[in-house]
Protein backbone atom coordinates (compact mmCIF):
# COMPACT_ATOMS: atom_id res chain seq x y z
CA UNK A 1 0.00 0.00 0.00
CA UNK A 2 1.44 3.45 -1.03
CA UNK A 3 1.97 5.81 1.72
CA UNK A 4 -1.09 8.03 2.92
CA UNK A 5 -0.93 11.37 1.93
CA UNK A 6 -0.18 13.80 3.31
CA UNK A 7 2.25 12.84 5.26
CA UNK A 8 1.87 12.98 9.21
CA UNK A 9 4.37 15.47 9.69
CA UNK A 10 2.38 17.72 7.05
CA UNK A 11 -0.98 17.24 9.33
CA UNK A 12 1.20 18.25 12.47
CA UNK A 13 2.18 21.08 10.19
CA UNK A 14 -0.86 22.30 9.23
CA UNK A 15 -2.20 21.60 12.99
CA UNK A 16 -0.08 23.80 14.82
CA UNK A 17 -0.19 26.84 12.54
CA UNK A 18 -4.18 26.79 12.98
CA UNK A 19 -3.54 26.62 16.57
CA UNK A 20 -0.55 29.32 16.48
CA UNK A 21 -1.94 31.36 14.08
CA UNK A 22 -5.98 31.56 13.81
CA UNK A 23 -7.12 29.49 17.84
CA UNK A 24 -4.46 31.21 19.64
CA UNK A 25 -5.07 35.01 19.49
CA UNK A 26 -8.32 34.87 20.26
CA UNK A 27 -7.47 33.08 23.74
CA UNK A 28 -6.33 34.21 27.05
CA UNK A 29 -5.30 32.68 30.66
CA UNK A 30 -5.50 29.16 31.04
CA UNK A 31 -7.02 28.14 27.41
CA UNK A 32 -4.04 30.64 25.71
CA UNK A 33 -1.35 28.60 28.21
CA UNK A 34 -2.82 24.82 27.42
CA UNK A 35 -2.98 25.84 23.93
CA UNK A 36 0.84 26.68 24.02
CA UNK A 37 1.84 23.53 25.39
CA UNK A 38 -0.57 21.44 22.98
CA UNK A 39 1.73 23.46 20.19
CA UNK A 40 5.01 22.35 21.98
CA UNK A 41 3.35 18.92 22.23
CA UNK A 42 2.37 18.79 18.55
CA UNK A 43 5.82 19.98 17.54
CA UNK A 44 7.84 17.58 19.07
CA UNK A 45 5.97 14.48 17.82
CA UNK A 46 6.84 16.21 14.25
CA UNK A 47 10.29 16.15 15.34
CA UNK A 48 9.97 12.48 16.59
CA UNK A 49 8.79 11.32 13.58
CA UNK A 50 11.24 12.88 11.72
CA UNK A 51 14.84 12.21 14.05
CA UNK A 52 13.93 8.98 15.71
CA UNK A 53 14.81 6.64 13.27
CA UNK A 54 18.14 7.66 12.58
CA UNK A 55 18.80 7.96 15.81
CA UNK A 56 17.33 4.83 17.37
CA UNK A 57 19.83 2.64 14.37
CA UNK A 58 22.98 5.06 15.93
CA UNK A 59 22.12 4.08 19.34
CA UNK A 60 21.46 0.83 18.98
CA UNK A 61 25.07 0.34 17.34
CA UNK A 62 26.82 2.22 19.87
CA UNK A 63 25.22 -0.09 22.64
CA UNK A 64 26.06 -3.22 20.60
CA UNK A 65 29.44 -2.21 20.51
CA UNK A 66 29.37 -1.62 24.19
CA UNK A 67 27.67 -4.69 24.99
CA UNK A 68 28.79 -7.22 22.79
CA UNK A 69 25.82 -8.56 21.91
CA UNK A 70 22.86 -8.03 19.27
CA UNK A 71 19.57 -7.15 20.26
CA UNK A 72 16.63 -4.73 20.17
CA UNK A 73 17.66 -0.86 21.39
CA UNK A 74 15.36 -0.98 24.16
CA UNK A 75 16.43 -4.04 25.49
CA UNK A 76 19.72 -2.97 24.91
CA UNK A 77 19.62 0.25 26.77
CA UNK A 78 17.68 -1.56 29.73
CA UNK A 79 20.53 -4.14 29.95
CA UNK A 80 23.07 -1.06 29.96
CA UNK A 81 21.27 0.54 33.34
CA UNK A 82 21.20 -2.42 35.03
CA UNK A 83 25.00 -3.06 34.32
CA UNK A 84 25.52 0.51 35.63
CA UNK A 85 23.58 -0.24 38.29
CA UNK A 86 25.07 -3.03 39.31
CA UNK A 87 28.60 -1.27 38.93
CA UNK A 88 29.38 -3.89 36.33
CA UNK A 89 30.60 -0.63 33.90
CA UNK A 90 31.95 1.94 35.63
CA UNK A 91 30.22 5.43 35.60
CA UNK A 92 33.79 7.42 34.32
CA UNK A 93 33.93 4.91 31.52
CA UNK A 94 34.79 7.26 28.29
CA UNK A 95 32.69 5.15 26.20
CA UNK A 96 29.65 5.09 28.77
CA UNK A 97 29.93 8.89 29.32
CA UNK A 98 29.90 9.33 25.29
CA UNK A 99 26.88 7.06 24.75
CA UNK A 100 24.89 8.83 27.18
CA UNK A 101 25.83 12.44 26.28
CA UNK A 102 24.84 11.37 22.60
CA UNK A 103 21.39 10.09 23.77
CA UNK A 104 20.62 12.89 25.88
CA UNK A 105 21.39 14.92 22.85
CA UNK A 106 19.17 13.19 20.43
CA UNK A 107 16.37 13.38 22.70
CA UNK A 108 16.82 16.87 23.79
CA UNK A 109 16.84 17.82 19.43
CA UNK A 110 13.16 16.16 20.17
CA UNK A 111 11.82 17.20 23.22
CA UNK A 112 13.72 20.56 23.35
CA UNK A 113 16.38 21.44 21.44
CA UNK A 114 16.68 25.05 22.44
CA UNK A 115 17.93 23.72 25.54
CA UNK A 116 21.27 22.47 24.67
CA UNK A 117 22.22 26.36 23.86
CA UNK A 118 20.80 27.60 26.78
CA UNK B 1 -20.27 20.67 47.67
CA UNK B 2 -21.33 23.51 45.64
CA UNK B 3 -19.82 26.76 45.41
CA UNK B 4 -22.17 28.26 48.36
CA UNK B 5 -22.14 25.78 50.45
CA UNK B 6 -18.47 25.74 50.27
CA UNK B 7 -18.11 29.73 50.22
CA UNK B 8 -20.27 29.19 53.50
CA UNK B 9 -18.20 26.87 55.16
CA UNK B 10 -15.53 28.84 54.74
CA UNK B 11 -16.86 31.77 55.97
CA UNK B 12 -17.65 29.73 59.27
CA UNK B 13 -14.17 28.46 59.62
CA UNK B 14 -12.90 31.88 59.24
CA UNK B 15 -15.40 33.50 61.72
CA UNK B 16 -14.49 31.01 63.71
CA UNK B 17 -10.58 30.89 63.92
CA UNK B 18 -9.75 34.05 63.05
CA UNK B 19 -12.71 36.25 63.55
CA UNK B 20 -16.13 37.67 62.94
CA UNK B 21 -18.21 38.30 60.76
CA UNK B 22 -15.72 36.28 58.45
CA UNK B 23 -17.62 37.49 55.72
CA UNK B 24 -16.21 36.57 52.46
CA UNK B 25 -15.70 38.58 49.41
CA UNK B 26 -13.71 37.49 46.28
CA UNK B 27 -13.22 33.83 46.87
CA UNK B 28 -10.84 32.48 43.42
CA UNK B 29 -9.62 29.43 42.49
CA UNK B 30 -5.68 30.23 41.72
CA UNK B 31 -4.44 26.77 41.21
CA UNK B 32 -4.75 23.02 41.31
CA UNK B 33 -2.22 20.57 41.93
CA UNK B 34 -2.55 17.05 42.10
CA UNK B 35 -1.63 17.66 45.78
CA UNK B 36 -3.58 20.97 47.04
CA UNK B 37 -5.86 23.76 45.60
CA UNK B 38 -5.06 27.26 46.23
CA UNK B 39 -7.34 29.78 46.72
CA UNK B 40 -7.66 33.89 47.05
CA UNK B 41 -10.21 35.76 49.36
CA UNK B 42 -10.97 39.05 51.35
CA UNK B 43 -12.73 38.44 54.46
CA UNK B 44 -14.36 41.13 56.98
CA UNK B 45 -12.68 40.38 60.13
CA UNK B 46 -13.36 42.68 63.25
CA UNK B 47 -14.50 45.99 61.59
CA UNK B 48 -11.72 45.12 58.73
CA UNK B 49 -11.63 43.71 55.22
CA UNK B 50 -8.44 41.64 54.81
CA UNK B 51 -6.25 38.98 52.35
CA UNK B 52 -5.97 35.84 53.10
CA UNK B 53 -4.73 32.65 50.90
CA UNK B 54 -6.79 29.18 51.77
CA UNK B 55 -4.80 26.15 50.70
CA UNK B 56 -6.17 22.70 51.01
CA UNK B 57 -5.00 19.44 50.30
CA UNK B 58 -6.52 17.14 47.60
CA UNK B 59 -7.99 13.79 48.67
CA UNK B 60 -5.72 11.69 47.15
CA UNK B 61 -2.33 13.52 48.90
CA UNK B 62 -1.06 11.45 51.26
CA UNK B 63 -3.17 8.83 50.21
CA UNK B 64 -2.40 5.67 52.15
CA UNK B 65 -3.09 3.63 49.45
CA UNK B 66 -0.53 5.58 47.20
CA UNK B 67 2.34 3.07 47.14
CA UNK B 68 5.03 5.76 47.27
CA UNK B 69 3.60 7.15 50.11
CA UNK B 70 6.15 7.66 52.86
CA UNK B 71 9.01 7.28 50.76
CA UNK B 72 9.99 10.77 50.21
CA UNK B 73 8.90 14.10 52.51
CA UNK B 74 5.40 15.13 52.12
CA UNK B 75 4.11 17.44 54.62
CA UNK B 76 -0.03 16.96 55.47
CA UNK B 77 -1.41 20.61 55.66
CA UNK B 78 -1.53 20.90 59.45
CA UNK B 79 2.42 19.86 59.65
CA UNK B 80 3.19 22.46 56.99
CA UNK B 81 1.15 25.24 58.84
CA UNK B 82 2.85 24.25 61.87
CA UNK B 83 6.52 24.22 60.02
CA UNK B 84 5.58 27.96 58.61
CA UNK B 85 4.53 28.82 62.03
CA UNK B 86 8.11 27.71 63.16
CA UNK B 87 9.67 29.47 60.06
CA UNK B 88 8.34 32.99 60.88
CA UNK B 89 8.83 32.58 64.38
CA UNK B 90 12.40 32.20 63.34
CA UNK B 91 12.87 35.34 61.35
CA UNK B 92 11.50 33.64 58.08
CA UNK B 93 9.38 35.43 55.61
CA UNK B 94 7.00 32.85 55.50
CA UNK B 95 3.33 33.17 55.14
CA UNK B 96 1.55 33.64 58.52
CA UNK B 97 -1.22 31.16 59.17
CA UNK B 98 -3.82 32.53 60.83
CA UNK B 99 -6.47 29.26 60.44
CA UNK B 100 -5.45 25.52 60.49
CA UNK B 101 -9.10 24.00 59.32
CA UNK B 102 -9.99 21.48 62.01
CA UNK B 103 -12.19 18.19 60.89
CA UNK B 104 -15.33 19.35 61.78
CA UNK B 105 -14.84 22.41 59.59
CA UNK B 106 -15.98 20.03 56.77
CA UNK B 107 -13.01 21.50 54.56
CA UNK B 108 -10.71 18.53 54.75
CA UNK B 109 -7.39 19.50 55.77
CA UNK B 110 -6.27 22.95 54.94
CA UNK B 111 -5.11 25.90 56.40
CA UNK B 112 -5.05 29.72 55.83
CA UNK B 113 -2.25 32.22 55.55
CA UNK B 114 -2.26 36.40 55.43
CA UNK B 115 -1.99 37.36 51.72
CA UNK B 116 0.87 38.95 50.26
CA UNK B 117 1.21 41.23 47.20
CA UNK B 118 4.27 40.76 44.91
CA UNK B 119 4.99 38.29 41.58
CA UNK B 120 5.83 34.99 41.60
CA UNK B 121 6.37 34.13 37.62
CA UNK B 122 10.62 33.85 38.17
CA UNK B 123 10.15 34.87 33.87
CA UNK B 124 8.82 38.26 34.88
CA UNK B 125 11.13 38.53 37.77
CA UNK B 126 14.10 38.26 35.57
CA UNK B 127 12.79 40.23 32.49
CA UNK B 128 10.92 43.29 33.84
CA UNK B 129 12.85 46.66 34.37
CA UNK B 130 10.95 47.32 37.52
CA UNK B 131 12.63 44.13 38.95
CA UNK B 132 16.07 45.46 38.07
CA UNK B 133 16.72 46.10 42.25
CA UNK B 134 15.07 43.28 43.20
CA UNK B 135 17.69 41.24 41.10
CA UNK B 136 20.68 42.57 42.27
CA UNK B 137 19.75 41.95 46.03
CA UNK B 138 18.09 38.15 46.04
CA UNK B 139 20.87 36.46 45.81
CA UNK B 140 22.40 37.58 48.78
CA UNK B 141 18.58 37.87 50.31
CA UNK B 142 18.44 33.91 49.63
CA UNK B 143 21.55 33.24 51.62
CA UNK B 144 20.10 35.26 54.68
CA UNK B 145 16.66 33.49 54.56
CA UNK B 146 18.34 29.92 54.43
CA UNK B 147 20.22 30.62 57.06
CA UNK B 148 17.46 31.92 59.29
CA UNK B 149 15.54 28.12 57.86
CA UNK B 150 18.37 26.12 58.82
CA UNK B 151 18.11 27.81 62.21
CA UNK B 152 14.61 26.46 62.94
CA UNK B 153 15.01 24.46 65.59
CA UNK B 154 14.47 20.91 64.76
CA UNK B 155 12.72 19.86 68.22
CA UNK B 156 9.92 22.21 66.94
CA UNK B 157 9.22 20.19 64.27
CA UNK B 158 9.76 16.79 65.47
CA UNK B 159 6.99 15.60 62.22
CA UNK B 160 9.70 16.27 59.84
CA UNK B 161 11.05 13.74 57.77
CA UNK B 162 15.12 13.09 58.89
CA UNK B 163 16.95 12.13 55.50
CA UNK B 164 20.86 11.78 55.35
CA UNK B 165 22.24 12.54 51.86
CA UNK B 166 22.65 8.60 50.96
CA UNK B 167 18.78 8.08 52.58
CA UNK B 168 17.52 10.53 50.22
CA UNK B 169 19.17 8.78 47.09
CA UNK B 170 17.87 5.64 48.24
CA UNK B 171 14.73 7.17 48.30
CA UNK B 172 14.74 8.56 44.96
CA UNK B 173 16.02 4.87 43.80
CA UNK B 174 13.07 3.47 45.11
CA UNK B 175 10.94 5.64 43.23
CA UNK B 176 11.99 4.46 40.02
CA UNK B 177 12.79 1.21 40.86
CA UNK B 178 8.25 1.61 41.50
CA UNK B 179 7.75 2.96 38.19
CA UNK B 180 10.65 0.68 36.94
CA UNK B 181 12.66 3.62 35.27
CA UNK B 182 15.63 1.74 33.36
CA UNK B 183 17.52 4.70 31.70
CA UNK B 184 21.08 4.84 31.52
CA UNK B 185 21.35 8.25 32.00
CA UNK B 186 19.46 8.08 35.09
CA UNK B 187 21.32 5.28 35.94
CA UNK B 188 24.83 6.99 35.96
CA UNK B 189 22.99 9.86 38.01
CA UNK B 190 22.39 8.25 40.93
CA UNK B 191 25.35 5.80 40.73
CA UNK B 192 27.31 8.99 40.50
CA UNK B 193 25.22 10.73 43.64
CA UNK B 194 25.94 7.14 45.36
CA UNK B 195 29.56 7.65 45.14
CA UNK B 196 29.68 11.25 45.77
CA UNK B 197 26.98 11.67 48.65
CA UNK B 198 28.48 14.38 51.64
CA UNK B 199 28.76 12.16 55.10
CA UNK B 200 28.69 13.82 58.49
CA UNK B 201 26.92 16.73 57.42
CA UNK B 202 25.23 19.02 59.48
CA UNK B 203 21.47 18.53 60.28
CA UNK B 204 18.88 21.30 60.21
CA UNK B 205 15.29 22.12 59.32
CA UNK B 206 15.44 21.92 54.86
CA UNK B 207 13.02 23.51 53.01
CA UNK B 208 13.00 21.38 50.13
CA UNK B 209 12.24 23.13 47.63
CA UNK B 210 13.76 26.65 48.07
CA UNK B 211 13.64 28.19 44.45
CA UNK B 212 12.54 30.80 41.76
CA UNK B 213 9.25 30.49 41.23
CA UNK B 214 8.36 29.73 45.10
CA UNK B 215 9.03 33.54 45.78
CA UNK B 216 6.77 36.09 46.33
CA UNK B 217 9.00 39.05 45.04
CA UNK B 218 8.48 43.14 44.87
CA UNK B 219 10.74 45.66 43.92
CA UNK B 220 12.80 46.00 46.90
CA UNK B 221 13.17 41.74 46.81
CA UNK B 222 11.93 38.68 47.92
CA UNK B 223 8.62 39.39 50.21
CA UNK B 224 7.47 35.79 50.84
CA UNK B 225 8.76 31.97 50.39
CA UNK B 226 6.11 29.64 49.70
CA UNK B 227 5.84 25.88 48.93
CA UNK B 228 7.00 24.47 52.84
CA UNK B 229 4.87 21.11 51.70
CA UNK B 230 8.12 18.70 51.31
CA UNK B 231 9.65 20.17 54.55
CA UNK B 232 12.33 17.57 55.89
CA UNK B 233 15.56 17.96 57.72
CA UNK B 234 19.00 17.09 56.66
CA UNK B 235 21.76 18.66 55.10
CA UNK B 236 21.42 22.30 55.27
CA UNK B 237 23.36 22.70 52.04
CA UNK B 238 20.72 20.74 49.89
CA UNK B 239 19.05 24.51 49.71
CA UNK B 240 21.62 26.09 48.57
CA UNK B 241 22.10 23.55 45.89
CA UNK B 242 18.59 23.50 44.63
CA UNK B 243 18.21 27.33 44.49
CA UNK B 244 21.42 27.27 41.55
CA UNK B 245 19.88 23.70 39.82
CA UNK B 246 19.79 25.21 35.94
CA UNK B 247 15.71 24.28 35.36
CA UNK B 248 15.07 27.11 38.32
CA UNK B 249 17.15 29.44 36.77
CA UNK B 250 14.09 29.97 34.11
CA UNK B 251 16.24 31.12 30.81
CA UNK B 252 18.18 33.54 33.26
CA UNK B 253 22.35 33.38 32.80
CA UNK B 254 23.48 33.26 36.42
CA UNK B 255 23.55 30.52 38.41
CA UNK B 256 20.95 31.65 41.65
CA UNK B 257 17.70 31.45 40.28
CA UNK B 258 18.88 33.10 37.25
CA UNK B 259 19.62 36.56 38.83
CA UNK B 260 22.74 35.89 41.40
CA UNK B 261 26.08 35.25 42.13
CA UNK B 262 27.09 31.87 43.66
CA UNK B 263 29.69 34.30 45.61
CA UNK B 264 26.57 36.59 46.67
CA UNK B 265 24.36 33.67 47.94
CA UNK B 266 27.46 31.94 50.30
CA UNK B 267 29.00 35.13 51.42
CA UNK B 268 25.59 36.46 53.06
CA UNK B 269 24.64 32.37 54.17
CA UNK B 270 27.99 32.32 55.85
CA UNK B 271 27.59 35.83 57.58
CA UNK B 272 24.14 35.07 58.80
CA UNK B 273 24.59 31.88 59.96
CA UNK B 274 28.40 31.71 61.21
CA UNK B 275 28.93 28.34 58.86
CA UNK B 276 31.63 28.14 56.14
CA UNK B 277 29.64 27.18 52.73
CA UNK B 278 32.13 24.69 50.50
CA UNK B 279 31.33 25.28 47.10
CA UNK B 280 31.85 22.02 46.16
CA UNK B 281 29.64 20.35 48.72
CA UNK B 282 26.86 22.73 47.26
CA UNK B 283 27.91 21.63 43.49
CA UNK B 284 26.68 18.23 44.80
CA UNK B 285 23.59 19.46 45.63
CA UNK B 286 22.84 21.30 42.90
CA UNK B 287 24.18 18.27 40.44
CA UNK B 288 22.27 15.72 42.63
CA UNK B 289 19.02 17.63 42.40
CA UNK B 290 19.20 18.05 38.32
CA UNK B 291 19.43 13.96 38.63
CA UNK B 292 16.28 14.12 41.54
CA UNK B 293 14.17 16.71 39.07
CA UNK B 294 14.79 14.51 36.01
CA UNK B 295 13.33 12.05 37.98
CA UNK B 296 10.76 14.26 39.14
CA UNK B 297 9.84 14.80 35.18
CA UNK B 298 9.56 10.94 34.62
CA UNK B 299 7.03 10.35 37.80
CA UNK B 300 4.89 13.49 35.92
CA UNK B 301 5.05 12.15 33.03
CA UNK B 302 4.16 8.62 33.65
CA UNK B 303 1.22 9.15 35.39
CA UNK B 304 -1.46 9.00 32.52
CA UNK B 305 -3.30 11.19 30.75
CA UNK B 306 -6.48 10.95 33.02
CA UNK B 307 -4.86 12.01 35.80
CA UNK B 308 -2.65 14.71 34.73
CA UNK B 309 -3.71 16.14 31.98
CA UNK B 310 -1.45 17.76 29.21
CA UNK B 311 0.55 19.79 30.89
CA UNK B 312 2.00 17.07 32.93
CA UNK B 313 2.43 15.12 30.31
CA UNK B 314 4.81 17.51 28.66
CA UNK B 315 6.90 17.50 31.64
CA UNK B 316 7.36 14.00 31.34
CA UNK B 317 9.67 15.30 27.72
CA UNK B 318 11.80 17.37 29.98
CA UNK B 319 13.29 14.43 31.41
CA UNK B 320 16.97 14.81 29.93
CA UNK B 321 17.09 18.41 30.46
CA UNK B 322 18.15 18.30 33.83
CA UNK B 323 20.17 14.80 33.07
CA UNK B 324 22.09 16.88 30.16
CA UNK B 325 23.07 19.95 32.96
CA UNK B 326 23.57 17.10 35.09
CA UNK B 327 26.87 15.46 33.14
CA UNK B 328 27.85 19.14 32.09
CA UNK B 329 27.83 19.62 35.96
CA UNK B 330 29.64 16.57 36.68
CA UNK B 331 32.15 17.12 33.68
CA UNK B 332 32.77 20.81 34.33
CA UNK B 333 30.96 21.74 31.33
CA UNK B 334 28.99 23.78 32.77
Amino acid sequence: MPQSTPKAATLLEAAVKYLETELMPTLDGYHRFQTRVTVNVLNTVRRELELRGAQAAAERSRLVAMLGHDGEVESLSVELAEKIRAGTIAIDDPALRAHVRQSLADALAINNPKWMTR
Amino acid sequence: MSSEDFGARVQTAVARHIGAPGTIYDLQRLTGGANKTTWSFDAEVAGTRAQFILQLASPRANDESNPLAGVSPHLIAEEDARLMIAAVKAGVPAPRVRAILQPDDGLGGGYVTERVAGETLATKILREERFAGARASMAKQCGTILAAIHRIPVAEVPFLMKLTPAQHIAAQRRIIEFYGFHSPALELGLKWAEQHAPKNTRHTVVHGDFRAGNFIVGEEGIRLVLDWEIGQSGDPMQDLGWVCVKTWRFGGKKPVGGFGTREDLFEAYEKASGHSVDPAHVRFWEAYGSVRWGIGCFSMGTRGVEEVGIERCAIGRRVEEPLWDFLNLIEGRD
